[in-house]
């Protein structure tokens, strides 16, 4: 039997299938974690508002249009999220130490990913916040710069001003380490 | 002329109108050709970061919680299903008893009922404190010490709820 598709399993959640929209978090709960983590770059913080997310999205499914894609969507809503919570946390949580795991290499280049990884996601989490989320929407979730500015609700201009402010002070940092 | 940080990022970005004219630039200007890579190895930064797990399973949150309802064990229901059916029987038996009754009985009066239930009962706790086991003769089969309609009557009285109980019992644990 082929496995139901996520809009199988959003129309089922629509009439209340509890067990229906547990398959369908447990889909993207990894993609949408990632989003928060890269925004937030800290584990607890990223989790909660993964979950977060999955919530709002079963208050919102019966609006949510199945012409479109799941997945693109309640990561934007992730992201979006992401930002209201940095804004209203303005002290923010400490940022994780935590070192990313790979283990398809030896253990010397593995160090040197773990090290690599964390000065992104460190670098990405020095940005301002909109810096983050426009980069977030650019690289993490291929939007185009006119598709950002209507889900950010800012003009195009800035969309560009802040995507190349970012991509510049990211070179700056990660150079520097280099 | 150099090629600004904002011709590079939206040729970078499939985003650049004027990509021929950008492109003859950079292969005559190893300057601009230098930022552009500056920009593309950040792109491969940003793209080589790997995906992390999840420490804890929110789905779990979403599914039904198992029921708290205790399940009632095979055998109960077993018992339940031919007690219903022993029920049912006993109801069939009465059935004729019934049947040769209620001609004889006159639509009586609130009053009259009550009374005839008062004695009905009394006349039972007279006959349960004399109660014997009738003696065992083939050729002269036990008498009942009540009227045989009237023990009847008890009897399918509770065969009904006996059936109507156990039928919501296994309606129960089917939903
Ligand atoms: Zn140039």
């Amino acid at each position: 039997m082929n496995a139901p598709t996520d809009r199988d399993l959003i129309l089922r959640a629509r009439r209340g299938d509890a067990e229906a929209y547990g398959d369908l978090v447990s889909r993207h709960q990894t993609s949408v974690f990632n989003v928060c983590y890269r925004i937030l770059h800290n584990r607890a913080d990223a989790e909660d508002l993964a979950q977060e997310t999955f919530i709002r999205a079963l208050d919102r499914l019966h609006t949510f249009d199945l012409e479109r894609e799941f997945s693109p969507w309640i990561r934007r809503v992730a992201a979006n999220l992401c930002l209201n919570h940095i804004e209203s946390h303005k002290s923010t949580a400490p940022l994780d130490e935590e070192r990313d795991e790979d283990k398809t290499q030896g253990p010397s280049e593995q160090v040197e990913v773990k090290e690599r990884s964390e000065q992104i996601r460190s670098a990405l989490a020095s940005l301002p916040p909109h810096y983050r989320l426009v980069v977030e929407l650019r690289h993490y979730q291929e939007l185009s710069y006119d598709e950002i500015a209507s889900e950010l609700n800012i003009p195009l201009s800035d969309v560009k001003s802040h995507l190349f402010r970012a991509r510049k002070l990211l070179a700056e940092k990660l150079h520097a380490s280099d | 002329m150099h090629l600004t940080n904002e011709q590079l990022n939206e040729y970078l970005d499939n985003a650049s109108t004027e990509r021929a004219f950008i492109e003859t630039h950079l292969d005559s200007c190893d300057e601009c050709a230098a930022r552009l890579s500056a920009f593309q190895a950040l792109f491969t930064d940003l793209d080589s970061l790997p995906e992390v797990t999840l420490s804890r399973d929110i789905a779990a949150l979403f599914r039904p919680r198992p029921s708290l309802a205790p399940q009632l064990p095979p055998w109960l229901t077993l018992t339940a299903s031919l007690q219903a059916a022993a029920a049912l029987v006993a109801l069939i038996i009465a059935i004729p008893f019934f049947s040769v009754m209620l001609p004889q009985v006159e639509a009586p009066s609130f009053t009259t009922w009550f009374f005839e239930i008062q004695s009905l009962w009394t006349s039972w706790l007279d006959t349960l404190s004399t109660f014997q086991l009738p003696t065992y003769q083939f050729t002269n089969l036990p008498t009942y010490p009540v009227e045989l309609s009237t023990l009847f009557i008890a009897l399918a009285v509770v065969s009904i709820f006996w059936i109507f109980g156990n039928g919501l019992l296994l309606r129960n644990r089917h939903s």
